[in-house]
């Protein structure tokens, strides 16, 4: 196979490992519609509008940017609108904004607006008629042979064990550089893990801007939780961090660091915000494992993981941090500990740990784990996506409540 | 029997402990193909670091080929290097108020 997947080529040059059409609402209101919709019509997958009204503008362009980077992303093949009427809204958000985004995107698309069908009830039939027609023609893409430079990918870490920066983290680090050295994309972020770390990781950056811009990035999450009365520098290593051999903040932020490999770093990017290049990018955002993978989807990641250590999971079929929360990528569990494997091995597609063993050097574990993200890339089910169902899912925004 | 430890950059003169170590145990340090062997002075638990070079106190640790911390006494080949002799830049968790 050799460094090929098989994926849906999309008009911006990127490859996707799914071929869903995107119901898209553009109005609160039209949530319902969306969701039925999804329901009766088969690869449809959905996204619910969170609340926009009562927003500052910065969280309203939040809002929009999720959705425009769902409309981009490579995993959707075709996208419905819903809209109530035509340039109708927030001028952030207005249904022309989505529109346009639909027809920049280069892929097919259709809108039903509710002023044109005479009215909710007549809009659910349109919907259902128009979104069938859309079905069978997004439903002509082929699957092609694509390379690495086509592939994005994207990391979340949690459940942090002395396996994650040890062996679980650096082999997601390895094939994020073989990703990117490549030429494809890679996405990181939780900005509060960094902090310790900031100074180096900002060598890492590019640019002189971009340097700045991680440690700006992390600075002002420090300051915001200070605000509040929480010292993340000073409470950190926390005492199980300690117990388990974390001696500074520096090691455990860099254990942290240390899954988005060693290429530069070409953008501190915002909550769904898609980089005009490819390459490695740190997206500025919150850890939450119902918040970021939407993040990193939107940004255009194509497969999203969860590099996780142990934790306090059941011993007898746990249940894992979260079921597919990207909505369109699919998303997969890694891990360097061998008894978390062993604990759900029905929930865990990769398993890192033979490195720690010495049974294998790190470059071969990174190996199959690229190895096996091809496969998924190619059609191959995450262990997630056996699943049918729809986590209530949180757009970072900070308020204030108007 | 042999012990494993793993380095995770050529610059670093720690190695985290792959599996319980115990004292005056055999260390195999691996970091990539290349392998050194050290004994340790005393136990080591899982996930600890171990000096794979003597370290005089107020010079760095490096790992993941960056500095993690200073050295707040002298460390041996063989000792764990943990919060009794390392200081952060950026403060730890064990000292109250932290930050340096």
């Amino acid at each position: 196979m050799d460094n090929q997947f098989l994926g849906y080529l999309r008009p911006n040059g990127m490859a996707g490992a799914r071929n869903y059409v995107l119901v898209l609402p553009v109005n609160r209101s039209l949530n319902f519609i969306a969701s039925n919709l999804a329901r009766m019509l088969n690869n449809y997958k959905h996204f619910e509008i969170p609340a926009d009204g009562g927003r500052p503008q910065k969280d309203r362009l939040t809002i929009a940017r999720t959705m425009v980077g769902l409309i981009n992303n490579p995993n959707v093949g075709g996208i419905l609108l819903l809209a109530v009427k035509p340039k109708f809204g927030y001028k952030d958000m207005s249904s022309d904004y989505f529109t346009d985004a639909a027809e920049q995107s280069g892929k097919p698309w259709r809108s039903v607006i509710l002023s044109e069908c005479g009215g909710s009830y007549n809009m659910l039939g349109e919907a259902l008629r128009v979104g069938r027609e859309l079905s069978l023609e997004v439903s002509k893409f082929r699957r092609q042979p694509c390379g690495l430079n086509q592939l994005s990918v994207a990391v979340k870490c949690g459940m942090s064990d002395p396996t994650s920066g040890l062996i679980g983290n650096p082999t997601v680090g390895y094939m994020f550089d073989r990703v990117v050295n490549a030429g494809g994309s890679a996405f990181f972020s939780e900005t509060t893990e960094i902090i310790g770390a900031e100074q180096i990781l900002s060598k890492r950056g590019a640019t002189p801007e971009i340097a700045q811009a991680l440690i700006d990035a992390a600075y002002y999450w420090e300051e915001k939780a200070k605000s509040t009365g929480e010292d993340i520098r000073a409470i950190n290593p926390i005492p199980s961090n300690i117990a388990a051999g974390l001696t500074t903040l520096e090691e455990k932020s860099l254990g942290a660091i240390s899954k988005s490999g060693t290429t530069p770093i070409q953008g501190v990017l915002q909550y769904g915000e898609q980089p005009n290049g490819k390459g490695l990018y740190f997206v500025d955002a919150w850890m939450s494992s119902l918040s970021l993978p939407l993040c990193f989807t939107a940004c255009g990641a194509s497969i999203v993981m969860y590099q996780m250590g142990g934790g306090d999971m059941a011993d007898t079929y746990p249940m894992m941090p979260a079921i597919n929360p990207t909505i369109v990528s699919p998303w997969m569990y890694v891990t360097g500990n061998k008894h978390t494997y062993k604990k759900s091995p029905d929930n865990i597609d990769y398993d890192s740990s033979a490195a720690l063993d010495g049974q294998a050097t790190l470059e071969e574990v990174g190996e199959g784990l690229l190895n096996h993200i091809l496969a998924i890339a190619s059609g191959t089910l995450t262990k997630m996506e056996t699943y049918n169902y729809q986590e209530q899912l949180e757009v970072l925004m900070e308020g204030p409540f108007l | 029997m042999v012990f494993k430890a793993l380095k995770l950059n050529p610059k670093d003169n720690v190695a985290t402990a792959m599996e319980p170590i115990e004292k005056g145990g055999e260390v195999q340090v691996s970091f990539g193909t290349e392998t050194q062997t050290i004994y340790t002075v005393e136990e080591i638990p899982f996930g600890f670091k171990i000096a794979v070079q003597e370290i005089q106190k107020t010079t760095p640790i490096f790992k993941y080929g960056e500095i993690i911390g200073i050295a707040s006494k002298d460390i041996h080949i063989g000792e764990i290097a943990h919060i009794h002799n390392v200081e952060g830049a950026r403060g730890r968790g064990d000292i109250e108020g932290g930050k340096k």
